[in-house]
């Protein structure tokens, strides 16, 4: 289903050290609560002031990765106004620099919130005086999840090395770029090819972005700038989690080098986290593995992601 | 037919015109893993037939970059390096398959065997050899005469020759090899070794 406002809203420029940054995939189970949590901790650690945000509306469960129960207030309550100002909603984790506006028990129809709502969330959570608003999108490539996506400083994606992982992955990253493209549209006749690309089978045989430019090339040719101006503003950061050999490793490396070459996009490679029994085990206890067993494989990782990820570097392919 | 991977070789295997040999392989066996049959990363973005295409584009890439001398002339032609451009001393890499050398043309049909004008000494055979283009090597695969007696003969090395019964038959083998008259040409050197042997 369309929605009428494709337009993505824009970073406030009032502190310049303020970023959101956003962890999607396309696949549920992932990981991604957890690595944001974990991400999370690790910031607020090296003494960034973070708030956590569960924005995966309908299936959060952040809080429970931090080893807290559902907080009576929740961004559900923010956004159906039951509570007026999101501070309200904001909760201490323990954590020293870390606190979190939570998911938890949402209504399920907070899935589908208004675009309108949608703005109100992002604007209040951008006034928060913190340095890194750190964003679990849930699963899927629904507007909510995208759109929260496109206004992050630092979009990471998540994957895990499994066909139906990536295979989402390559989808969420499509579907973020489209409806970014959509919204720079500046005709019908753009917006028209965009929209039959959606439609994976359209009759256009538009498979890829770089399909669509060749196609807007051929239609409106004036167009075509100002869409590779937003293709090569988009910046998904890859994330492989789960990585169990070198060649799980190497995916991430095959990830960056396939979306440069199929679909144009300038994709980079945060990191990746090695498969680990602690982190299981740490699960089962409701404890967050970077607090409760430091010095494990997936730990280590964990900071070397948040480093990378703070001072914007990535995993270079060297040969 | 949409190319699936444009761009020249360098491009094609995602490296710099100025990689290493070892380089070259490296990206040919990420690019081999990418691009096959069992890669996660490529399944949902190419159908099989366009990654099948993809995989024959980085072998065509690998086979001309693998080769020093076909990557030399691409270079050339590609202009990525200027005509009469030193070859690279390219050692070989030590992982990966032996690659498939072209065996060198066959050599030219010598003509009527020839007499050589006295002295017929060793440096005498040498200039007459070189002068053929042909190489030690080659005279010993055809002879079954080591090297290293044909650079003895070539080196005037006589006490390291064997026995005349057996020189007689190397010389005659040398001299048919290289296009000169077999018995003459023995006939003269071994005259020299009995006059003068070495010092």
């Amino acid at each position: 289903m369309m929605e009428a406002l494709p337009a993505v809203v824009p970073a406030t420029s009032a502190r310049p050290r303020r970023q959101v940054w956003s962890v999607g995939g396309g696949k549920g189970g992932i990981g991604k609560s957890l690595i944001t949590a974990a991400l999370g901790f690790q910031l607020a650690r090296v003494g960034r002031k973070v708030v956590l945000v569960d924005a995966d509306l309908g299936g959060a469960n952040l809080h429970t990765c931090l080893g807290l129960s559902g907080p009576s207030l929740t961004l559900g309550d923010f956004i159906c106004r039951r509570a007026e100002r999101i501070e309200d909603v904001l909760v201490e984790t323990g954590v020293p620099g870390l606190r979190l506006i939570s998911g938890a028990s949402d209504f399920l129809g907070a899935a589908n919130i208004r675009y309108a709502q949608k703005v109100r969330v992002l604007n209040r959570i951008r006034a928060l005086d913190v340095d890194i608003i750190l964003m679990d999108l849930g699963a899927g490539t629904s507007f909510n999840i995208i759109d929260f996506f496109l206004v992050s400083d630092v979009g990471i994606l998540t994957v895990v090395p499994e066909p139906t992982s990536i295979e989402n992955g390559y989808r969420f990253i499509k579907s973020a770029l489209y409806r970014r493209l959509r919204g720079a549209a500046t005709n019908n006749t753009v917006r028209a090819i965009v929209d039959s690309a959606l439609d994976q089978k359209n009759p256009g045989g538009i498979r890829s972005p770089l399909d669509l430019l060749a196609a807007v090339e051929r239609e409106d040719p004036a167009s075509v700038p100002a869409l590779k101006q937003q293709m090569t503003s988009f910046h998904p950061r890859f994330v492989v989690n789960q990585v169990r050999d070198p060649s799980d490793v190497s995916i991430g490396h095959q990830l960056v080098t396939a979306c440069a070459r199929h679909l144009g996009v300038k994709a980079t490679y945060a990191g990746y986290v090695p498969f680990d029994d602690s982190v299981w085990r740490c699960v089962r206890q409701r404890r967050l593995f970077l607090s409760a067993m430091p010095d494990c494989p997936s730990a280590q990782k964990v900071r070397e992601l948040a480093r990378g990820l703070l001072q914007g570097e990535s995993l270079a392919l060297t040969w | 037919m949409v190319a699936v991977l444009v761009g020249n070789h360098y491009e094609v295997l995602g490296i710099d015109a100025r990689a290493t040999p070892d380089q070259v392989e490296r990206a040919y066996r990420f690019c081999l893993e990418m691009y096959g049959d069992a890669s996660v990363a490529i399944y949902s973005l190419l159908d099989p037939e366009e990654q099948r295409r993809a995989r024959s584009r980085v072998q065509e890439a690998y086979e001309v970059l693998r080769d020093p001398f076909r990557r030399h002339d691409y270079d050339v032609s590609q202009g990525f390096a200027r005509p009469g451009a030193p070859m690279p001393s390219l050692p070989r890499p030590a992982a990966g398959p032996v690659p498939v050398r072209v065996a060198p043309p066959p050599p030219p049909r010598l003509p009527a065997p020839q007499v050589l004008e006295p002295p017929v000494d060793g440096a005498a055979l040498r200039r007459f050899r070189e002068g053929r283009g042909i190489s030690l090597k080659e005279i010993a695969a055809r002879s079954k005469i080591g090297v290293r007696y044909l650079e003895y003969i070539e080196g005037d090395r006589h006490a390291l020759l064997p026995a005349p019964v057996y020189l007689r038959g190397f010389l005659q083998e040398y001299a048919r090899a290289t296009g000169l008259e077999p018995q003459r040409t023995a006939e003269a050197y071994m005259s020299r070794v009995r006059r003068a042997p070495e010092t």
